[in-house]
């Protein structure tokens, strides 16, 4: 077994190196805004090469900090040997995670464009709560609930009716893709329903039969299908959900009867 | 052979591979750390344009003021060498205020780091709205992580530097931290390139079947 002596009188570079190193990495971030800056308008020059020339920029400033600031290029080979071999393993690993998800089930984004919900920003949403929504009176109601795009939302967030007045409710599945149904259940019982309404399955429209929780539904309708639902409640806070598997959690509003 | 190495009291450290065993415990740690980041970059990465509904980063990141927070990130690292620097010439003053101003700049990268998650939040982006929002702060989220204990570590060494135990003979201390510094500052080197330079302008899915209700 040998020992030897730690050396600690590596070779740190001098003032003036650090002080290049700094206006090295400032005006390489420089010349990297400046490359995406659009009023700059390098940007639509260069399109998509400006990401190599992006990648190449950073791992110069990668490289930079590592031999000069970390010292490796002054320093034991085993501290670059360790340092290295952690980060090829992490490169490869992360190359290896990319090549999986986009060659083993083709391109996840076809998946993401088929199912994309527009944003709206906080608020603006705001102004579809209730536009459906009719005041409560003693007699017949109509009501009219829709379908927010292809979103699993419906596009009214809350309902009032008086106690015994008959009910008119049509409910218009929009959606280009996704099947829903309209159930009306007992406020706070939306989850159980649906939970209980996929062991009935789909051909129960995924609602569980003669749960006492529920009180109308439609039937499963498919995209840009539409139904008329007729029916009078009792006063009381009901809530009215999608009970498809997933949708309970967004896709529900709530229901007033008013005595 | 018997040959027993008994460690001594004085300057030198025995050691089989002729490295100080602390900073060698230090690079090791970092490589590790490569791994850590990695696997939670190639998240970001395989999750990136996967979100099925907003905000998405063009709707939200702000380059232009992440790319002053990274130029803050970067001088820092220039304070750190200086500190380094500083304590192998037994500087005290220059010590002192070296480490100051590594912790003060990274503090101040904290700083545009908390503004940006709140002005995130405010947006609607949290961490469980969309694949973005989940990938985003978890990655950022342990990189701000990382600079915090860094700066809470630069403080201590400077109470150190105020009781005079900081010079050429324990030099190493601050060596050690100004590699964990650099990491972390290269770290955000890669960071920035990928969820902002790139990243930052990824849009939502622009075709919307049906439209919107």
């Amino acid at each position: 077994m040998t020992t030897s002596h730690v050396e600690n009188e590596s070779h740190h570079p001098s003032f003036m190196l650090y002080v290049v190193v700094a206006a090295i990495l400032f005006v390489v971030t420089i010349v990297e805004f400046l490359l995406i800056w659009d009023k700059v308008g390098i940007d639509d020059d260069l399109g998509a090469s400006k990401i190599p020339i992006l990648i190449i920029l950073s791992a110069f400033k990668f490289a930079v900090v590592i031999l000069f600031y970390m010292h490796l290029k002054f320093d034991a080979n085993l501290f670059s040997l360790l340092f290295v071999s952690g980060l090829a393993l992490g490169l490869i690993v992360g190359i290896a995670l990319l090549g999986i998800f986009f060659t083993f089930e083709g391109n996840p984004r076809e998946y993401a464009l088929a199912n994309a919900v527009p944003y709206v920003h906080e608020g603006e949403g705001a102004e579809h709560a209730g536009e459906g929504g009719e005041s409560p009176s003693a007699g017949p109601v109509d009501l009219e609930v829709g379908v927010v795009g292809d979103a699993l939302q419906f596009d009214i967030s809350a309902m009032e009716a008086s106690a015994g007045s008959e009910i008119t409710l049509t409910f218009n599945n929009i959606s280009t893709v996704n099947q829903h149904n309209l159930v009306v259940v007992q406020a706070g019982t939306k989850d159980e329903v649906a939970t209980a309404g996929i062991a009935a399955g789909a051909d129960k429209n995924w609602v569980p039969p003669g749960d006492e929780r529920v009180l109308f539904n439609s039937s499963l309708l498919d995209p840009g299908g539409s139904e008329v639902l007729r029916f009078t409640l009792d006063a009381g806070e009901y809530t009215f959900v999608c009970t498809f598997p997933g949708h309970n959690i967004t896709m529900f509003g709530d229901f007033t009867v008013s005595p | 052979m018997a040959h027993t190495v008994q460690p001594s009291p004085g300057d030198h450290e025995y050691t089989t591979t002729g490295l100080n065993h602390r900073k060698l415990l230090m690079w090791v740690f970092l490589s590790s750390d490569c791994l850590f980041f990695g696997a939670l970059i190639a998240t970001y990465m395989v999750y990136r344009g996967q979100s099925l509904n907003g905000p998405y980063p063009v709707d939200i990141i702000s380059v232009p003021i992440t790319t002053i927070s990274t130029f803050v990130l970067l001088m820092s690292s220039f304070g750190m060498v200086q500190a380094l620097s500083a304590t192998v010439r037994n500087d005290q003053k220059a010590i002192q205020m070296w480490l100051l101003v590594t912790a003060a700049l990274g503090a101040v990268f904290i700083g545009f780091q908390i503004y940006e998650f709140n002005a995130f939040k405010n947006e609607g982006l949290t961490l469980g709205v969309n694949l973005f929002g989940a990938s985003f702060f978890t990655l950022t989220g342990f990189h701000g992580a990382h600079v915090t204990v860094g700066i809470i570590w630069l403080l201590g060494l400077y109470v150190a530097a105020r009781k005079g135990r900081l010079g050429p003979a324990t030099s190493l201390d601050v060596e050690i931290m100004g590699l964990y510094w650099h990491f972390v500052d290269i770290v955000w080197i890669v960071i920035f390139t990928l969820l902002y330079l790139i990243g930052g302008f990824d849009a939502g899915p622009t075709v919307f079947p049906g439209g919107s209700g």
